[in-house]
């Protein structure tokens, strides 16, 4: 079994005029998706990320408010996930509700030190 | 390894974002007055964004605490921010009490006042009847521009601007009335009463294709009638009649679709399924309707609902009554729904041709020739007369003019009964 990363962009987190009903519809779906992968042991853990913060960027280091990515392209969150083949992870990112608005997921294999 | 969460999403109570953000806008609403309902609107809705956001992997061990101290933490960011700009009352301006004075608006010992004070003014004279039960559904039901947009059948733009209207008007008003003036009182109830009675009825028999039934709209019209009974200048007498029609009404909500989410005619819905709770309660309010000396429209759709909700079958339902009071309704409020449903009331009591006779007297309303239940009953009553194929293309027109599917397939059936 190998790790992955899954990078979380958009969806409903930069999605305005959403209702107080949709909402709570929308992350109750989150939470079935990220449940049924720890129950079938794939999920090692989740994080969601706050929409404001700091970056650095640069060789001067400069720090700006941020991030100020286009909205679909915000990182809102992550995933660690234990998978066989990066096929395998990608299936299992098929059914994450981001997709409901639009949102994407990136799924990135885990580099080991180690084989 | 992870183990999930000890308390799961469903176990979040249901419809909790909904109506934390009532409260909560409510609440902000009237601490902040009427010229910062916008800003109300958005510290909520970002506080429920937030939550959204940071409670898909698990919800915390107090969602309501959360929520409320994220939709504080923001109305405070937002006030402080929009100072130069806005002119706040003093314990809002002022740093040393800003947050405390929030602190207590948003206290739930507060809910029942901020609810009641919401409503009054929000029913104010100068609003149409329209935007008043706009502005309900928004500030004190939670529902979104989209969502009450569909409960009338209108586009969201038109919503908005009605909300937009709505707010600029509460804004001239300066401080929310208080309630405790008896005047006032008086005057706004009608509206207030009239407002929560299409709620309900958005909830009963909605305008959403794909959602006819909203038992949650029902059930807060009937917390919100009954709130107005804490209130003591208000009229008991009619919050009591209200609330009766509501809990008779709410009682049988679990019926009147079928597991398919088709509509069920009265005489096909199991009525040991009827709440027994709300029915009780229903009939505690009516008694309390007894002492009035007016007779509203309340009261007399409350006693109507009381005789279908306590009879034991559409056989044994007391249609003299039915018709005494229906008589009584359309004279009071002589619309073409209650003609409908007098007809079809008159055809229980006195036979298929009366029933027929009743419905082609108001058959030239041009309102009802819209209705599909008005060519409904028209096919039910040649149906059961036995002139089929007089009631075939009656049906027919029924179902061209059917709304939902829960409409439609309803209509279907009784069509296919003539094949038998």
């Amino acid at each position: 079994m190998a790790k992955f990363q899954y990078i979380f962009r958009g969806g409903a987190f930069v999605t305005p005029g959403l209702s107080p009903s949709e909402m709570q519809a929308h992350m109750a779906k989150w939470y079935s998706w990220a449940s049924a992968l720890i129950a079938t042991q794939h999920n090692l853990g989740g994080q969601p990320l706050q929409t404001a913060g700091a970056t650095l960027r640069g060789r001067a280091a400069v720090m700006t408010d941020g991030p100020y990515a286009e909205s679909k392209d915000l990182v809102t969150g992550n995933m660690l996930i234990e998978a066989d083949t990066l096929s395998a992870a990608t299936e299992l990112a098929r059914g994450c509700p981001v997709f409901e608005f639009d949102g994407s997921v990136e799924i990135r294999p885990i580099l080991e030190r180690d084989s | 390894m992870q183990d999930p969460p000890a308390q799961s999403a469903e176990a979040l109570v249901e419809d909790l974002f909904r109506r934390e953000s009532a409260r909560l806008v409510s609440a902000l609403a009237r601490a902040l007055g009427p010229s910062n309902l916008p800003l109300a609107e958005d510290a909520v809705h970002d506080a429920l964004l937030s939550a959204m956001q940071a409670w898909r992997f698990g919800p915390p061990r107090d969602p309501k605490a959360w929520l409320l101290r994220a939709a504080k933490n923001r109305a405070i960011d937002l006030l402080r921010r929009g100072r130069r700009f806005t002119v706040l009352p003093p314990e809002l301006d002022s740093e040393q009490t800003l947050v405390s004075t929030v602190d207590d608006a948003l206290s739930p010992r507060e809910d029942c006042e901020n609810q009641l004070s919401m409503m009054f003014s929000i029913c104010d004279g100068r609003l149409s009847a329209e935007t008043q039960i706009t502005l309900i559904l928004r500030i004190l039901c939670g529902l979104s521009g989209k969502e009450i947009a569909r409960a009338f059948v209108l586009d969201t733009q038109t919503i908005e601007r009605r909300l937009h209207r709505g707010r600029a008007r509460l804004q001239e008003l300066g401080r929310l009335h208080d309630v405790s003036d008896a005047v006032e009182v008086a005057a706004r109830e009608p509206s207030v009463l009239h407002a929560l009675y299409l709620l309900f009825n958005e909830g009963y028999h909605g305008s959403d294709p794909e959602d006819p039934l909203q038992p949650a709209l029902c059930a807060d019209a009937l917390r919100l009638s009954e709130m107005l009974l804490s209130l003591p200048l208000t009229s008991r007498v009619e919050a009591h009649a209200l609330s009766a029609l509501f809990c008779f009404n709410a009682a049988r909500l679990a019926t009147r679709m079928d597991a398919d989410g088709v509509f069920l005619p009265l005489s096909e819905q199991d009525r040991s399924l009827w709440d027994a709770g709300l029915l009780a309660r229903g009939v505690a309010h009516l008694s309390e309707t007894a002492t009035g000396t007016r007779l509203t429209r309340w009261h007399l759709e409350a006693g109507i609902a009381c005789e279908h909700s306590l009879a034991a079958s559409v056989e044994d339902t007391n249609w003299s009554r039915v018709v005494v009071l229906y008589d009584a309704l359309f004279a009071l409020s002589p619309s073409p729904v209650v003609a409908l449903n007098r007809a079809l009331a008159i055809a229980e009591l006195r036979g298929l041709t009366a029933g027929r006779e009743a419905l082609l007297a108001v058959a030239c309303d041009p309102r009802l020739a819209a209705y599909p239940f008005f060519w409904l009953a028209r096919a039910d009553i040649e149906r059961r007369a036995g002139r089929t194929s007089d009631a075939r293309p009656l049906y027919a027109k029924a179902i061209a003019l059917s709304r939902s599917r829960a409409e439609r397939v309803a209509f279907e059936r009784k069509l296919a009964l003539l094949q038998d």
